[in-house]
This record gives structure tokens, C-alpha cells and sequence, in this order.
């Protein structure tokens, strides 16, 4: 079997158990509509016109559920990534491992099914998304599943590597809500960066243009209405280099990981 | 000479502070099936796991077919399938899912999966549950879908940790065929047990192993040979014996315990001495209900090698 062939049949592993999801899958698409069409509708209405300066002239509610997707995005990923704890506890690590799959292959298996199933379980959420914003373009549509799914390879990649390394599910339960919450507050999600930089708070505008998840939804922003590019600090190469090198850099980590690192002993 | 499936060399294993096994030296040969006898604790999955290279050996190295599993653990994973003592899935997984997915991964063709994860759901009367979730499953099916695994993948070597373990006795015999059979078509099976009489039954070598350390090796009948004075005469008297002076008597034809009507000598050339025993009984005045000569058992030998019980 080839290896390409191998790393696609892990990542089936999570496909088989969104399977299984169908309900939780409903359930967190009807939050998301509402979320869409009530809530961020109204939260443009407050904010409206004063804030286009900063914002090259995009609808603030425009922005803002593209932010809404992007933390969407963000969200399911650590779920996905997360889902390896629940695994550990069931010794289905320990399972993996005996399998007649290089150590590599698995990682890479493994943080692609993450980041696949996070495509497919937030699809339908694209799908309102880019209705609302009434993106035809197929071009636009292939580039953001693509960016996305570099995203969400990162963000699962970024978790498998804390499960394992903390080896608690409890443990990593508050570690992985704390950064949750934190990333998600520190980032362009729902400010966009000439207000960030406007409150004159350095740490707090630092840690914005560094945070992926600013790039995840300055990308799709910026894709969907270039004029955003004027008031964006960085251009859309420099988001998606980021984003890759942000990927990339974690999936060697977690390969690293499984190859020299990981065992299944000492699980608390 | 046999050629050696698995060699065991200098194996240690440490949790943290615990040594769960200790310097173990083993070797395992092709196409025999071969037991690690332990109670709880003793160091059987420790073991089994490092073999599987789920494990690593905190010192010494373990080989299969001349591959290290600290060096080329990719290379010892395509030789060996392992299935676990405790079922691997989560709750919401379906059996014929798992297994279906299990038989691509160990490399079979979509319709070939297909195809063996049928015949061998069916072997092990697991096709009636196919489409249910894990949870729903008794423990004793879930054993099976565990074996399952196994019969999909057909390793060169097999590990099996007590795979019968919370089945019933019907299926247990019929899983021990299962397992021979296995063996036949040129597998060699490695199983893990705390069962004396699975051991006897299914295995051709076996290791006594015990708080992580090895205490005997060879087949059951060298095993059995190792205890001196290796016969075992029991008789059932009619009423309990409560005669020191016969007891007295006794003892000069070995070891004597008495539990209320049951007497057991612990003796060699047995077939001797029964009649002499019979006689020194009746002069006693005492009944004879029933007398019986027996080979020592696997406990027996555990008892007189650890001075401890197997189900401790
Ligand atoms: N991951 C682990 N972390 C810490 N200690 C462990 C771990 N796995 C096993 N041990 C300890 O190592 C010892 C040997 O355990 P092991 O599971 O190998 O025994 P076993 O012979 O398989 O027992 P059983 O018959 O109960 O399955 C035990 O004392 C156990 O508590
Ligand atoms: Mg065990």
C-alpha cells in the first residue's frame, strides 16, 4: 500500500465517527444560523457606520460573520483534536499504535482526518456564510475550504500535541479552554486591527497580528472583499504563508511526537 | 533448531518508580502457541505491549524475527496483530465498522475487506451484532470483535491477551479451536491467560511469570515434572477424619492435608503406595468413599514455584 494510500485510510478514522454525529452536527448548525442571522444582525446595527473606517468599507456585519466562521473553524478543530484525549482514555491510542502504519503516517493521518472532518462537520456553516455574502466565485470558494483546512490542520495538530504531552484528560480540558478563550479574545475575530490598535494597548495589538486565527479570518475577509486589503496590515500572501508555516511547523511537531515520543504509559 | 519468532533479551520495564517486569530473557518460536501464565499484575500486557511496540523497553531489546522494537518498530508492526485484554472503541463505534476499517488498514482491498470482515464476523457468531454500538455489546462480545481483529489480519504472530477472558465456556472452546486453527495455517500465537486450564488446554510452551519476574519455563509436562514428589493422591473418606494417629500413619507416605472428609497425600511413584494407603485407612476403621491419583496441576506447580496461589 502506498503511503499516500495509508495516510488517507487513517484519516478515515474520524470520518467513520462523524458518521455518528449526525445530531450534535444539527445541533450546532442551528445555533450557528441563528447566530448568523439574529444575533450578528443584531450587533451590526449598534456598531454600523462608524466603524467602516476601519474596516475598508465592509459592512461591519459582513465582517463580523466571517469572524463568526472563523472561530466556528476554530472551535470544531479543537474539537476534533480533542476527540484524541476522549481516545486515550479508551485505549484506542494504544490500538493505534500496534497497527502496521509508520509512526509518521499515522500523525499525518491523524491530523488530516482532523482537519477534513472540521471541513466537513463546518461546511454547512460556510455554505450560510458565503450565501449571506452572496460569494458565487467557485475560485473564492476552493481557496477558502483549501485555507481552511490548512487552519484546522494547525489548530488539531496544536491539540493532539497538548493531550499527549499533558497526558490528562482533565488536565487538558482547562489548559485547552483557557487557550481557547484567550485566542479567540486576542485576535481579529471580531475587531478588526485599526481598532485593536486604536485602544492604544501594545501587548494586546501584538498578539492579534500574531495569532493565526486573526490570519484564518483577515484571509477569508480579504478574499471576499479586497477592499478590506486597505486597512489590513498584511496582504493575503502574508496571512496564508503564516498560516502554513503555522500548520506545518505543529505537524512536524506532532510527527516528531509520534515518532520519538509517543507511549501510552502513565495516562492520568 | 526452531527459528526464533520472538527473542526476549534483558527486558525491563518501569513505570516511573515501579518495575512492572524485571530482566526478562525469553525466546519464542515459530508457529508454536506459547503462554505467559501470571496472576493480576504480574506483567503479561507489559509485556505483550513492548512486543506490539506500543511499549518501549526502558532497557534490554526485544526482537521479532531479527527486528528490533526499539530500532525498527515499523518493520515488527507489519509481523505482528495484537488483540488487547481490554476491547479498543469507543461507545458510539459499530462493530462492523471498526473491524471493516481494521481490514483496510492492515491492507486488504475494499471488496476483500468486505469479504473477510463477513467470514470472520460470522466464525465468531458477530454478525448478528454487526450494526449495533460498542455499548450495547456484552463484555464477552466485545472480547470477540477484539479477537476479530486478529482472525482479520493473519500476522505472521499473533498476540493474545486473554482472549477469553469474560466468555462463556461454550464459546471459550469454540474460540480455542479458533485459535488452533489459527496456529495451523502458520501463525504463532503468543497469548497472556490467568486461566490454568486455557493454559493446559491451548498452549505448547509456557512462561510462569510473576511480579514481573520470570519463574519457570517449559512445556507443561516439564513444568509439571519440576515439582518433586510430583503425585497427588486424594481420597474422600466417609466420615471427616478426625484421628491423629491415622494422620500420623499417613505421613510416611508423604506431605498430608486434610480439608473435613477430603485427605490429600502429596507423594511420588503414587500408583505404589495407593494400595498401602487404602490398607492403613481401613485398619483405622475408616471408609473409603472414593481415591484418586493425580498429576500435579499448573497450580500446583505456580504454588510450589511462587509459594503463592495463581487467583491471589
Ligand atoms: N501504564 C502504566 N503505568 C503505570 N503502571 C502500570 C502501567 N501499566 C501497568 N502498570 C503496572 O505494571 C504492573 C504489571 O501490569 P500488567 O498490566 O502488565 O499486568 P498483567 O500481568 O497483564 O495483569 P492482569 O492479569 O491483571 O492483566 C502492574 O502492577 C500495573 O499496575
Ligand atoms: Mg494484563
Amino acid at each position: 500500500m502506498s503511503r499516500l494510500k495509508t495516510i488517507l485510510l487513517v484519516a478515515t478514522w474520524d470520518l467513520m465517527k462523524l458518521r455518528n454525529q449526525k445530531v450534535f452536527v444539527a445541533m450546532r448548525l442551528a445555533w450557528f444560523t441563528v447566530q448568523v442571522l439574529v444575533f450578528a444582525r443584531a450587533i451590526s446595527y449598534i456598531v454600523t457606520r462608524t466603524v467602516e473606517n476601519y474596516t475598508g468599507g465592509v459592512e461591519y456585519y459582513y465582517f463580523y460573520i466571517l469572524g463568526v466562521y472563523t472561530t466556528l473553524l476554530y472551535s470544531t478543530s479543537i474539537a476534533r483534536g480533542y476527540m484524541v484525549a476522549e481516545e486515550f482514555d479508551d485505549g484506542i491510542v494504544e490500538y493505534h499504535l500496534s497497527l502496521p502504519v509508520k509512526r509518521s503516517t499515522l500523525a499525518i493521518g491523524r491530523v488530516l482526518g482532523g482537519g477534513v472532518s472540521t471541513l466537513i462537520f463546518t461546511l454547512p456553516m460556510m455554505i450560510i456564510v458565503y450565501t449571506v455574502l452572496r460569494v458565487r466565485d467557485p475560485v473564492i470558494v476552493a481557496i477558502s475550504l483549501a485555507s481552511a483546512l490548512v487552519f484546522s490542520a494547525g489548530v488539531v495538530s496544536l491539540v493532539i500535541l497538548l493531550v499527549f504531552t499533558i497526558k490528562s484528560t482533565d488536565l487538558t480540558d482547562i489548559i485547552v479552554g483557557a487557550i481557547d478563550a484567550l485566542l479567540v479574545r486576542l485576535s481579529t475575530v471580531f475587531y478588526p486591527l485599526p481598532v485593536i490598535a486604536s485602544t492604544g494597548i501594545a501587548p494586546y495589538y501584538v498578539a492579534a497580528t500574531l495569532n493565526p486565527i486573526s490570519h484564518m479570518s483577515d484571509f477569508l475577509r480579504i478574499l471576499v472583499f479586497p477592499e478590506y486589503y486597505l486597512v489590513a496590515p498584511y496582504g493575503p500572501l502574508a496571512s496564508i504563508l503564516y498560516l502554513v508555516g503555522f500548520s506545518m511547523g505543529l505537524l512536524l511537531l506532532a510527527i516528531e511526537f509520534y515518532e520519538k515520543k509517543l507511549e501510552t504509559g502513565g495516562w492520568r | 533448531m526452531r527459528r526464533k519468532a520472538v527473542e526476549i533479551i534483558n527486558f525491563t520495564k518501569k513505570f516511573g518508580d515501579f518495575t512492572a517486569v524485571e530482566d526478562l530473557n525469553l525466546d519464542i518460536y515459530e508457529n508454536e502457541i506459547f503462554g505467559l501464565l501470571g496472576p493480576n499484575g504480574s506483567g503479561k500486557t507489559t509485556t505483550l505491549l513492548t512486543i506490539a511496540t506500543v511499549y518501549k523497553p526502558t532497557s534490554g531489546d526485544i526482537y521479532v524475527y531479527g527486528h528490533s522494537v526499539t530500532r525498527e518498530d515499523y518493520e515488527v508492526r507489519k509481523l505482528v496483530g495484537i488483540a488487547f485484554q481490554e476491547p479498543k472503541a469507543m461507545w458510539i463505534d459499530k462493530a462492523i465498522d471498526l473491524l471493516t476499517w481494521h481490514a483496510r488498514i492492515v491492507g486488504y482491498p475494499r471488496e476483500e475487506a468486505k469479504r473477510v470482515v463477513r467470514e470472520v464476523m460470522e466464525l465468531l457468531g458477530l454478525w448478528e451484532h454487526r450494526n449495533k454500538y460498542f455499548y450495547q455489546l456484552s463484555g464477552g462480545t466485545r472480547k470477540k470483535v477484539e479477537l476479530a481483529k486478529v482472525l482479520i489480519q493473519k500476522p505472521r504472530i499473533a498476540i493474545l491477551d486473554e482472549p477469553t477472558a469474560q466468555v462463556d465456556v461454550l464459546s471459550k472452546h469454540a474460540l480455542w479451536d479458533v485459535i488452533k486453527k489459527l496456529r495451523s495455517e502458520g501463525t504463532t500465537v503468543i497469548i497472556a491467560t490467568n486461566d490454568m486450564f486455557e493454559a493446559e488446554r491451548v498452549c505448547e510452551r509456557i512462561a510462569i511469570i510473576y511480579r514481573g519476574k520470570l519463574r519457570a519455563l517449559g512445556t507443561i509436562s516439564e513444568l509439571k515434572d519440576s515439582v518433586p514428589k510430583g503425585d497427588i493422591i486424594e481420597i474422600q473418606v466417609q466420615e471427616e477424619l478426625r484421628d491423629r494417629e491415622a494422620l500420623r500413619e499417613l505421613e510416611v507416605f508423604g506431605r498430608v492435608s486434610v480439608n473435613s472428609d477430603m485427605i490429600t497425600i502429596y507423594s511420588d511413584k503414587a500408583e505404589e503406595k495407593v494400595v498401602d494407603v487404602i490398607d492403613a485407612l481401613r485398619k483405622r476403621g475408616l471408609q473409603v468413599k472414593r481415591i484418586m491419583v493425580k498429576e500435579p496441576s499448573l497450580d500446583d506447580v505456580f504454588t510450589y514455584l511462587t509459594g503463592a496461589k495463581l487467583r491471589e
